[in-house]
């Protein structure tokens, strides 16, 4: 039997076991909005019985322990989405901004004669056309030095076009080598601090205290660092997360012992390797942002600027072979029309600008008015180039945009569906997880509630007390 | 399901976004008339718009091209016009001066008439194509005149000499279409175009033919004149009549290839159209439903977070 005493101490024990329901309920109120949060419940439970001689006699309840409701199999599941998430986001705002220096966007234009719009096209399939046309022009009017000076000119648009986008995509490949670079750093400091909190979680997990913050700290931590790299967890000791990254340890327990690391293979297109498989072995990644920034400069970004170069190249090429054999109004020959050899240094004979009889658009020294050469070069705007896949000058460039089209496209809808799918998961971790406003509120009345009733029976036993003090005096 | 007060905000925000992007590109659309502006938008209406652009570009320069010639076609032909007026005065000439029955004053009346034809026709042969200022008869040599004459003392012509060649230039009038516009002065190669005034597989050779009137009529040797010379100023007007002839296929092909690059073009444009441009009707209509669609998502928001379980308590 617990008697008075033991019965205002097991209203006192009650009164505790509710204050510690609205602490955490009002810790859940706290942190309705914060990222990464997982609500907690109070787990009470009865106070052991003790034996009477009418059996057994309970003795209050109290507080067994502070639960995250967590899912872990969820939580695992939105990890392994951050990473493929990462992949593509990175994919998607690589690929956007060489779209944007790629600079081929469709315009509407008004005529202001007409009520009729008409389409343009910015960037190199413009120039392309323009030089063709003006070698269409000039071969009607071969001796025409206007025609002669609009097509310098525009040539020179077109090396410009050729140069700028050549230096466009080289500033791209720099910028996503510095974009692998932070990533890498970021992924450090991610491993670093999660050591740190397994340090810290083992230490409160050992003294039998509680980690609830710090474990979602860590989980935050986690998914950061999916969003970089997949990586692979494990349980460790005292409540640590081990991590692995493509099949190598850099955290485990509390101890990081291995980082990340970039390096140069040679080519300045740097690579994710670490100071544990050797230092310069690329690590094979398989997700997060860091293999997404890879693959769009490998990948995509390599393939358009080899494109460019080629029809650059091709077209220097083809248009100082056909040039070279022609004669300029003076009868002179044997020049280029081109300089260099790709898209970064492509450029228009010097000598032409200033002097533009000097374009050798004759196919005879004698006859100054024949425009066989230029009619040549013309033609070229139509004739499919073996070293282009069989496609003329434009059709390549254009095949090159639609493919390039193609990549971040991909990218675009890839990102939208592990959107919806992460936005699902993440619906779903917080119908778990997640607090509500409402729910907590609830608990909160249930807890004033009870709190009240156990202050009532403090007040009742020690009105029984003070009756039982008054039977002793009046005896 | 439970529902987190956090799955509201996250929900309705995701919501409004994506409400908001939409309507953006919408608006954008609207304003443009275009629904493919960058290459991820539409990869394949990029491309084929990009492929129909260069095509309409080089449809309109094939235009320009065809003007051009039209102009230099036209010049010709007023020309060619000219000569025929010229070799037909020449023929009536030969024909009052064979009869027999002129002094040979009145031979010497006839050749001035004809040193005056030779100088008509010779400035007529030198002209220039008002667009280009090229040489319209100095076939692909058009550095300097085609045709200069050479006199004696007493002013009568004694020979014109051709200073051109016998090439002409090709254009483009259409996608793998050339046309040679271009009549050489003479050509004695045997091949390629025929010329003009001479023409060694025609027989044409309307100067010399001339001059050589000229020096019949000087000389009174009318025989001569009723035999040789009007044999060869028939072939001279054979030859005029067949580049009069050249001449108006040239300008039909020329309407013709006009006629195909207008019509090309305004199909590209139907083409250019179709693939990146926006149905207007349809993307308003779709513009609508968006607005409505977010100002709904915007009330449900305002709602849903004005009430908690708190208003009630008290």
């Amino acid at each position: 039997m617990l008697g008075l005493f033991g019965t205002l101490n097991l209203a006192g024990q009650s009164l505790q076991t509710q204050m510690t329901g609205v602490e955490v309920t009002g810790q859940n109120l706290a942190n309705v909005d914060t990222a990464g949060y997982t609500r907690q419940t109070v787990d009470i439970q009865a106070s052991p019985d003790i034996m009477t001689t009418v059996g057994p006699e309970g003795t209050g309840s109290e507080v067994a322990s502070i639960q995250q409701a967590v899912d872990t199999l969820l939580n695992s599941q939105i990890q392994g989405q951050q990473s493929v998430n990462g992949y593509w986001s990175a994919q998607q705002s690589s690929l956007q901004s060489v779209q944007d220096s790629l600079d081929e966007f469709l315009s509407s234009t008004s005529s202001s004669s007409s009520s009729d719009d008409s389409t343009t096209s910015s960037g190199l399939s413009t120039q392309l056309n323009n030089f063709f046309n003006d070698l269409k022009n000039v071969s009607t009017s071969p001796t025409s030095i206007a025609a002669r000076q609009t097509l310098i000119s525009d040539a020179q648009n077109l090396a410009s076009a050729f140069n700028q986008i050549n230096s466009q995509l080289d500033q791209e490949n720099t910028s996503l080598n510095s974009s692998l670079s932070n990533d890498v750093d970021s992924a450090n400091k991610l491993l670093s601090g999660i050591a740190t909190l397994n340090q810290q979680i083992s230490a409160a997990d050992s003294g039998g205290g509680n980690a609830n913050d710090l474990m979602d700290e860590r989980q935050q931590d986690l998914n950061n660092l999916a969003q970089l790299t997949d990586i692979t967890t494990s349980n460790g000791t005292n409540g640590t997360v081990n991590v692995s990254i493509s099949g190598e340890t850099f955290v485990s327990g509390t101890q990081v012992v291995d980082t990340l690391q970039t390096f140069d293979p040679g080519n300045g297109n740097l690579l994710v390797g670490s100071p544990g498989t050797g230092g310069t072995a690329p690590l094979a990644l398989t997700g997060g942002s860091m293999q997404g920034t890879i693959d769009a400069r490998d990948g995509t970004l390599a393939t358009l600027q080899s494109s460019v170069n080629t029809l650059a190249s091709s077209l220097i090429t083809q248009v100082n072979s056909i040039y070279s054999t022609g004669y300029s109004l003076t009868g002179a020959t044997g020049s280029n029309f081109f300089n260099g050899s790709d898209a970064g240094t492509i450029s228009v004979n010097s000598s032409l600008e200033s002097d533009p009889s000097s374009f050798q658009a004759s196919g005879s020294a004698t006859a100054s008015g024949d425009n066989t050469v230029v009619l040549e070069l013309a033609e070229l705007a139509d004739t499919p180039q073996s070293n282009l896949d069989n496609e003329t000058f434009s059709g390549s460039y254009d095949e090159t945009v639609g493919n390039f089209g193609d990549a971040l496209q991909t990218a675009n809808t890839q990102v939208s569906n592990q959107t919806a799918v992460m936005n699902m998961l993440t619906t779903q971790q917080s119908s778990i997880s997640g607090v509500s406003v409402d729910q907590e509120m609830t608990h909160l009345l249930g807890f004033q509630q009870a709190y009240e009733a156990s202050a009532e029976l403090v007040t009742t036993v020690n009105q029984m007390l003070g009756d039982t003090l008054a039977m002793k005096s009046a005896s | 399901m439970r529902v987190a007060t956090e799955s509201y905000i996250n929900a309705l925000t995701s919501q409004v976004n994506a409400l908001s992007v939409q309507m953006g590109k919408l608006e954008n659309e609207v304003t443009t008339g275009l629904s493919v502006q960058a290459p991820s938008d539409n990869p394949d209406a990029m491309e084929t718009t990009l492929n129909d652009l260069s095509s309409q570009a080089a449809q309109q320069q094939y235009s320009s091209n065809i003007t051009t010639l039209q102009s230099q076609a036209n010049s010709i032909y007023s020309v060619l016009q000219s000569l025929q007026s010229i070799t037909s005065q020449a023929q009536s000439i030969v024909t009052e001066a064979g009869s027999g029955t002129n002094s040979q004053t009145d031979l010497n009346d006839y050749a001035s008439q004809v040193t005056s034809l030779i100088q008509q026709a010779v400035q007529l042969v030198n002209s220039t194509d008002p667009e280009t200022g090229q040489y319209l008869f100095g076939g692909t040599d058009s550095g300097q005149q085609p045709f200069t004459t050479t006199t004696d003392s007493s002013g009568t012509i004694t020979g014109v000499t051709y200073q051109g060649n016998s090439s002409v230039n090709q254009a483009e009038i259409g996608t793998g279409a050339t046309i040679s516009v271009g009549i050489p002065g003479a050509n004695t190669s045997g091949t390629g175009p025929q010329g003009l005034i001479t023409d060694s597989r025609t027989g044409a050779d309307l100067f010399n033919h001339l001059i050589a009137l000229q020096n019949d009529l000087l000389s009174g040797d009318t025989s001569a004149i009723s035999s040789t010379d009007t044999q060869n100023l028939q072939n001279d007007e054979n030859n005029m009549t067949y580049q009069v002839a050249y001449n108006g296929n040239v300008q039909t092909r020329l309407n013709t290839a006009s006629s195909f690059a207008s019509s090309q073009s305004t199909s590209l444009t139907q083409g250019i159209s179709n693939a990146s441009g926006a149905d207007a009707v349809q993307t308003m209509v779709q513009l609508n439903e968006t607005q409505n669609a977010y100002e709904a998502a915007l009330e449900t928001t305002s709602r849903v977070l004005q009430v908690s379980l708190v208003d009630f308590l008290t």
